[in-house]
C-alpha cells in the first residue's frame, strides 16, 4: 500500500494481512492500469487504490468466494470497472478532454482490459515462484 | 480526492472509518438488539452507512435466521429498502447490489422458514436481479439456484428437486463451494426419501456423516445424524437409533440451530412411539412444541399439536387430544395449510364436535402436512 493509507490498523487479523499482502503484490499493476492505460492523474489513482482495498478487503470474505490470491482477477476487474466510469465521468462533464487511445480504450468492456491484465498476474506468479 | 472529482462527487468516497471485523460484529449485534422503531435516525446513518458493519449485519441476520425467522425477514426487508434508496450511501464499486442481493436473500430464506413461499419466490427475484450486476456473481448465483431448490422441496416438488440437484452440485464442485455442496446433497438425501427412495436415502445421509466439510459444520452434522437415526427408528432397529440421537445431541446442541435441536425432538419422539412408548413419545413431541412455538414456526406447531393428539387417543385420553386439534385447527385455516374442501378437515373438525375424534381423519391430516412440510 502506498504512503498515508489510511485504512492500516494496528491490530490487524491474520486474514487482513493475506489480502493485504496480496493486494500489495498486484499494486503495481493496478497503478498501471489507471495511470497508463486509463490515464487517471497521481492523485486519482491513488485515491483509488486505497478504496480498492477496502471494496478487495470485503470481496474477498463474501460467502462463497476463493482465496485472496485467486480473487485477484476480480479485483483487476473492478479496478478497471471503476477506472472506466470515473474517466468517462470526468470526460463526459467535461473536465477532462478525451482521445483515440482512451476513446478505444473506454469503448471496450472492463472485464476484457482486466483479462489482458490477468495474464501480467502468471508473470508475476512465475517471477515470484522464481525468486 | 482531487478537486474536479470533489467538485464532480464522484466516485463516492467512503467517509466511515473502517473498523475490524470482530469491531464491526460487535456494532452490527447493539443495533440489532434494538428495536426498530427505537432505533433513531442517527443510529441507522452511523451503522448503515458503514458497509463493515452492514454487511456485519447481512452475517449476524444469516446466522440467527432459523431462531427468529420472522424477525429476520422484517431486518432484511429494511436493509434492503434502505439500501434501495439512491441516497443511502453503501460501500464503493458493486457493493450496493451486493446488500441488495445479500439482504434480499437472507429475506427469502426467512420466508421459506415461515412457509411464505409466494413471498421467498419473490425476495429471490429481487436477490438474483442484484447479484446479477456485482463482480463474480457466480457463487451468490449458485446459493439462488440452492434456494429456489428449497422452495420446489417446500412446495412438495421432490421430483422437480432431484432432477435440477445434479447441475447444482456440479456449479459448487467447480466453485470450491465444499459446505453448500454438502448441503445440496443432504437436500437430496431428503428428497430422495420423499419419492420412496429409502435405500439411495440412507446411503447418501451415511457418506455425508463421514464427509469432512459436514463434520466441521455441527449443524449441518447434527440434522445429518438426526435423520440417519430417523431411518434407523423406522426400520425398527430402535437400539441404534438410540445411539445415533445420543450421539447427534451434543453436536445439534454445538450447531446453534434451535431448529436441528426440535427435529430430534420429534425424531426421538417418533422412535418412542414405534417402540410402543406413547408416554415417553407425549413428553418429546411436547417438548419440541414448546420449541417450535418459541421459534414461531406456526406450521410446525401445528404438526405437533396433531402428532401429540394422535398420541393421546393411543393412551385413551381423548379429552386432551380434542383440546390439541381445537388449538391446531384455526392455524390450518388461516395460513390455508390444507387445499379448499380438503375432507379430512370437515371430518376432524365434526368428530370433535361430537366428541368422537376420527382418528383416520386425524391421521390423514397429519401426514398431509407432514408430507408438505
Amino acid at each position: 500500500m502506498e504512503t498515508g493509507d489510511p485504512v492500516v490498523r494496528l491490530e490487524e487479523d491474520p486474514y487482513e494481512k493475506e489480502v493485504r499482502a496480496i493486494f500489495h503484490d498486484t499494486l503495481g499493476l493496478i497503478h498501471i492500469a489507471l495511470v497508463t492505460h486509463y490515464g487517471l492523474e497521481e492523485g486519482e489513482a491513488m485515491e483509488l487504490e486505497k478504496d480498492l482495498y477496502l471494496w478487495f478487503l470485503r470481496f474477498c470474505m463474501r460467502p462463497g468466494n476463493s482465496s485472496p490470491r485467486e480473487s485477484r482477477p476480480f479485483l483487476l476487474v473492478a479496478c478497471c470497472q471503476f477506472a472506466r466510469e470515473y474517466q468517462k465521468y470526468v470526460i463526459g462533464a467535461g473536465v477532462r478532454r478525451s482521445n483515440d487511445r482512451l476513446k478505444k480504450l473506454l469503448d471496450r468492456e472492463p472485464a476484457d482490459v482486466a483479462r489482458d491484465f490477468s495474464r501480467s498476474l502468471d508473470l508475476l506468479d512465475f517471477r515470484n515462484h522464481d525468486a | 480526492m482531487p478537486e474536479t472529482a470533489r467538485v464532480l462527487q464522484f466516485p463516492a468516497r467512503q467517509t466511515s472509518t473502517a473498523v475490524s471485523p470482530a469491531e464491526a460484529l460487535e456494532m452490527a449485534r447493539e443495533y440489532l438488539s434494538t428495536a426498530e422503531e427505537d432505533r433513531s435516525e442517527n443510529v441507522k446513518e452511523k451503522n448503515l452507512s458503514n458497509c463493515d458493519v452492514l454487511l456485519a449485519i447481512c452475517k449476524v441476520l444469516r446466522d440467527g435466521m432459523e431462531s427468529s425467522p420472522a424477525v429476520t425477514v422484517t431486518e432484511a426487508s429494511f436493509l434492503y429498502r434502505w439500501a434501495a434508496n439512491p441516497e443511502s450511501a453503501v460501500g464503493v464499486f458493486d457493493e450496493r447490489e451486493y446488500v441488495l442481493g445479500e439482504a434480499a436473500l437472507i429475506a427469502a430464506k426467512g420466508s421459506r422458514l415461515l412457509g411464505k413461499l409466494g413471498d421467498a419466490e419473490r425476495w429471490l427475484d429481487r436477490s438474483d436481479a442484484a447479484f446479477r450486476h456485482i463482480v463474480n456473481p457466480a457463487p451468490s448465483l449458485a446459493g439462488i439456484a440452492f434456494e429456489r431448490l428449497a422452495l420446489r422441496f417446500a412446495a412438495g416438488r421432490y421430483e422437480e428437486t432431484l432432477e435440477l440437484l445434479p447441475s447444482l452440485k456440479s456449479s459448487f464442485k467447480k466453485l470450491g463451494m465444499g459446505i453448500e455442496n454438502a448441503k445440496a446433497q443432504f437436500l437430496e438425501a431428503i428428497a430422495l426419501r420423499f419419492v420412496g427412495r429409502e435405500e439411495e436415502h440412507f446411503t447418501l445421509l451415511r457418506d455425508l456423516e463421514q464427509a469432512s466439510e459436514v463434520r466441521a459444520c455441527p449443524s449441518l452434522h447434527g440434522q445429518v445424524l438426526v435423520h440417519i437415526g430417523h431411518h434407523e427408528a423406522a426400520s425398527g432397529d430402535f437400539e441404534t437409533a438410540a445411539r445415533t440421537y445420543e450421539k447427534a445431541l451434543p453436536i445439534v446442541m454445538r450447531g446453534n440451530r434451535p431448529v436441528a435441536l426440535c427435529e430430534l425432538k420429534w425424531a426421538i419422539g417418533d422412535a418412542y412411539r414405534s417402540q410402543g412408548s406413547p408416554r415417553r413419545a407425549l413428553e418429546s413431541y411436547r417438548a419440541a412444541k414448546s420449541d417450535y412455538q418459541q421459534l414461531g414456526f406456526r406450521a410446525f406447531v401445528t404438526q405437533m399439536s396433531l402428532l401429540i393428539a394422535e398420541t393421546l387417543l393411543a393412551l385413551g385420553r381423548d379429552r386432551e387430544a380434542e383440546w390439541e386439534i381445537l388449538s391446531a385447527l384455526p392455524a390450518i385455516e388461516e395460513e390455508k395449510m390444507v387445499p379448499e374442501g380438503f375432507a379430512a378437515v370437515a371430518l376432524l373438525r365434526e368428530s370433535v364436535r361430537r366428541r368422537k375424534t376420527d382418528p383416520n381423519a386425524l391421521r390423514e391430516l397429519r401426514e398431509h402436512l407432514q408430507a408438505k412440510s
